[in-house]
């Protein structure tokens, strides 16, 4: 006798137990079998330099560290979008991640960030004399140290130096070159055909020219300070530039025409060096063009990598000395990451053969020469970057008028930041001070 | 009395329960899918833009601040954003729209005519929809590239096709619609197989013209599919985003950055998030393409209502 019921519960049970078994593989395959000890490492090295990231990781992990690190690169702006995800979640948060040096403001003011101070009591190699002065300082605000330095990377000035040779022999004798020097070079070029300056990126150009002018993006670190003269002026440079033919026509690749010896002065950052080697020359690499000839003003706009540490509960005290044994580390051995064409921020490399041969090295030489590398820290530097790179062109090819745009990037930078609620009551920014005042 | 487990299980409950919930059980992959994916997120961006959220921590309501500063207050800069994207969008729309349905369907007629080598030519035409964005937009960029591309060497112009006017819509509308061909062509051709042959034939007896009969047969038999391409189409042109991201940047002057471009930047760019604007323009473009695509739908069925 065949019990009905039996049979039908055996089978609802079978399909219950297939289902759990589906979810648990599924589960099993998302979450599980990491190794604890693994610090997450989240960067956003996406480009040829996330293979010597790589490396460098690898070598770490060669030395059977207590706690490895595990290499998640993703875009930058994957990344920065993930960040506020997993923060709010509470559940996948990374030990340890890389954000440029402007955000860290930002993250700050969402009281995100961990400070090191308290961590740092063993490792007595990290402290500002054996890092690049920009890039140290940049990672503490308020007396409190939230980032540590990766590198510094800044934005100069490539040229060809049969070019230069050929059309202004001594201009390089100071070691500065000067917008008039460049225009020298450029009308004698011209009768040959040969264009003088690239445009490329204007945002840094537009930063660095209005610094060199005695500008400030912002004096007291919240209001904007852009509708000034200084940016009017610089803005009018280039138009000038552009109008007399020193550079290169709108519609033209700059870069192409620099690899092809078409063009005598190419302002780009250090990381584009892998490019440069297209060249069928010896490329030169210098500072970014100056309005004055003295070596202590110059300016070179710089950005930075920096480690920072999210809070995360589930990071303990002896994870969070395995973070900082891995910085520590890069201290003694930064020359892959010099190898990607970076200026590691560790002062030790100094001394490197290897390094010294490298062209971006020139910028960590000298003391002058670490001090003109500058990152523009303002917390807002986010919105007038957005401004520069949608704007600037226009105005310098004379469809926007200078005065125009200043008001509107004055205007719209304001804008953003009187809708922005960081630090405002309610939001994260504000879980502290609500604390304190009820104890 | 012998009974065996077929018996059981054709009796049984829980092939009545399986029958009986098998079309919930067809829908439910995609129900899920569409709940977490569209239905969730569209309801909390709703929510958003009642907000001035940062994407850290717990939003905080404002009302309808964020729809008066970009709907009526003229000083501010999202204001400016708002009225430019959307202006830019629907210039975009008004643009594209017409060649998008136009083009695909005269392919499509020209193929159901099955000249030689029409397989070929086919796959030729739907091939562009297969590639990602990316691609389609580096590849142009570079035909249409002012120094070093084919078009201004070929013909000896010096047109700046992404940096000036009217130029730089031009490109778009002719990347966009080369892009977009493959979809369109093949619904009208599958409409065009089930047109019957009968009534070509009865017009050609009658003396009529290939003009005519496309007006008078062809058109009148697509109706469902154009009223369903048409619909779908405005719909994605208004969702614009990529061609003029990477394309033009925009420019010249803003004159092409959509409203898609702004809504990514508030919410996702180099800055602190301004989720709570981007959501709110998200929510009125939302509303533009439901009325848009409510009124496109009553007029091209009005006929069917009398």
């Amino acid at each position: 006798m065949i019990d009905k019921k039996g049979v039908e519960r055996m089978m609802k049970k079978s399909l219950g137990l297939l289902a759990i078994g589906l979810s648990g593989l599924l589960l099993g395959a998302c979450g599980g079998g990491s190794n604890p000890n693994e610090i997450t490492f989240w960067n956003p090295f996406t480009g040829p330099d996330g293979e010597n990231m790589q490396r460098i990781i690898d070598e770490y992990n060669n030395t059977d560290p207590e706690y490895p690190i595990n290499n998640i690169s993703m875009a930058a702006d994957d990344m920065y979008s993930r960040i506020p995800t997993v923060v709010n979640s509470g559940s996948g948060i990374p030990d340890l991640n890389i954000i440029h040096a402007e955000r860290i403001v930002q993250f700050r003011d969402a009281n995100l960030l961990v400070p090191f101070d308290e961590h740092l009591n063993n490792f007595d190699g990290i402290t500002a004399d054996n890092y690049v002065p920009e890039a140290w300082d940049i990672g503490e605000i308020d007396g409190e140290r939230l980032a540590l330095p990766l590198d510094i990377h800044t934005f100069v000035m490539y040229y060809n130096p049969t070019l230069v040779e050929q059309y202004g022999p001594d201009i390089l004798d100071d070691g500065v070159i000067t917008f008039d020097e460049i225009r020298e070079v450029s009308e004698r070029a011209a009768e040959d055909g040969i264009t003088g300056m690239g445009l490329t990126w204007m945002r840094p150009a537009f930063l660095s020219v209005m610094a060199q002018h005695g500008g400030e993006i912002t004096v007291d670190g919240q209001n904007p300070t852009l509708n000034t003269q200084e940016s009017l002026d610089t803005l009018e440079l280039y138009i000038d530039l552009y109008e007399d033919g020193i550079t290169n026509e709108e519609g033209t690749d700059p870069l192409q025409m620099f690899l092809s010896d078409e063009l005598v002065f190419f302002p780009e950052g250090i990381w584009m060096q892998n490019e440069m080697l297209n060249a069928e020359f010896d490329y030169g690499l210098t500072h970014f063009p100056q309005i004055s000839e003295d070596i202590d003003s110059v300016v070179n706009w710089a950005s930075s990598h920096q480690f920072v540490m999210f809070e995360n509960e589930d990071r303990d005290e002896e994870k969070t000395q395995g973070v900082i044994e891995f910085i520590d580390w890069l201290r003694d051995n930064s020359i892959e990451w010099a190898r990607a064409g970076q200026i590691p921020a560790t002062l030790q490399l100094l001394e490197d053969g290897e390094y010294q041969d490298m062209p971006q090295s020139y910028f960590v030489e000298s003391e002058e020469n670490q001090a003109s590398m500058r990152i523009f820290e303002y917390k807002y530097n986010g919105f007038v970057a957005e401004w520069l790179d949608a704007n600037v062109f226009d105005v310098i090819f004379g469809r926007v008028d200078p005065e125009d745009a200043v008001e509107d990037m004055q205007r719209e930078v304001q804008d953003m930041i009187d809708q922005d609620s960081t630090g405002l009551e309610g939001s994260l920014g504000d879980a502290e001070e609500e604390t304190e005042e009820a104890e | 009395m012998e009974t065996n487990i077929k018996t059981l299980y054709e009796e049984s409950s829980s092939k009545k329960i399986l029958i009986k919930s098998s079309p919930y059980l067809f829908l439910l992959p995609h129900l899920i899918f569409f709940l977490i994916f569209f239905l969730i997120p569209s309801v909390f961006g709703i929510y958003i833009s009642f907000t001035d959220w940062n994407l850290f921590g717990t939003p905080n309501f404002v009302g309808l601040q964020n729809y008066q500063t970009i709907l009526m207050n003229s000083e501010s800069t999202f204001n400016t954003q708002f009225y430019n994207g959307l202006t830019n969008t629907f210039i975009f729309v008004l643009f594209t729209v017409p060649f998008c349905i136009i083009v695909p369907l005269l392919l499509a007629s020209a193929l159901n005519a099955k000249p030689k080598l029409h397989k070929f030519f086919q796959s030729l035409f739907y091939l562009p929809t297969l590639l990602a964005i990316s691609a389609v937009t580096l590849i142009w960029s570079i035909i249409f590239s002012p120094s070093h591309g084919p078009i201004n060497n070929m013909f000896d112009l010096n047109v700046l096709w992404t940096s000036s006017q009217p130029f730089a819509w031009v490109v778009l509308v002719v990347v966009t619609v080369w892009w977009t061909i493959g979809g369109n062509m093949i619904i009208y051709q599958a409409g065009l197989n089930g047109i019957s042959r009968d009534y070509y034939e009865a017009a050609d007896i009658d003396g009529a013209t290939t003009i005519q009969k496309f007006f008078k047969i062809t058109l009148p038999s697509l109706r469902g599919q154009l009223l369903y391409t048409v619909v779908i189409t405005t719909i994605a042109q208004f969702n614009v985003y990529g061609q003029p991201l990477m394309l033009t940047a925009g420019g010249p002057n803003n004159s092409t950055r959509v409203l898609l471009m702004y809504i990514q930047q508030n919410a996702f760019g180099s800055g602190q998030s301004i989720a709570g604007i981007a959501s709110a323009m998200a929510v009125m473009l939302g509303l533009c393409i439901m009325v848009i695509s409510a009124i496109q739908f009553i007029f091209l069925t009005r006929n069917d209502r009398k």
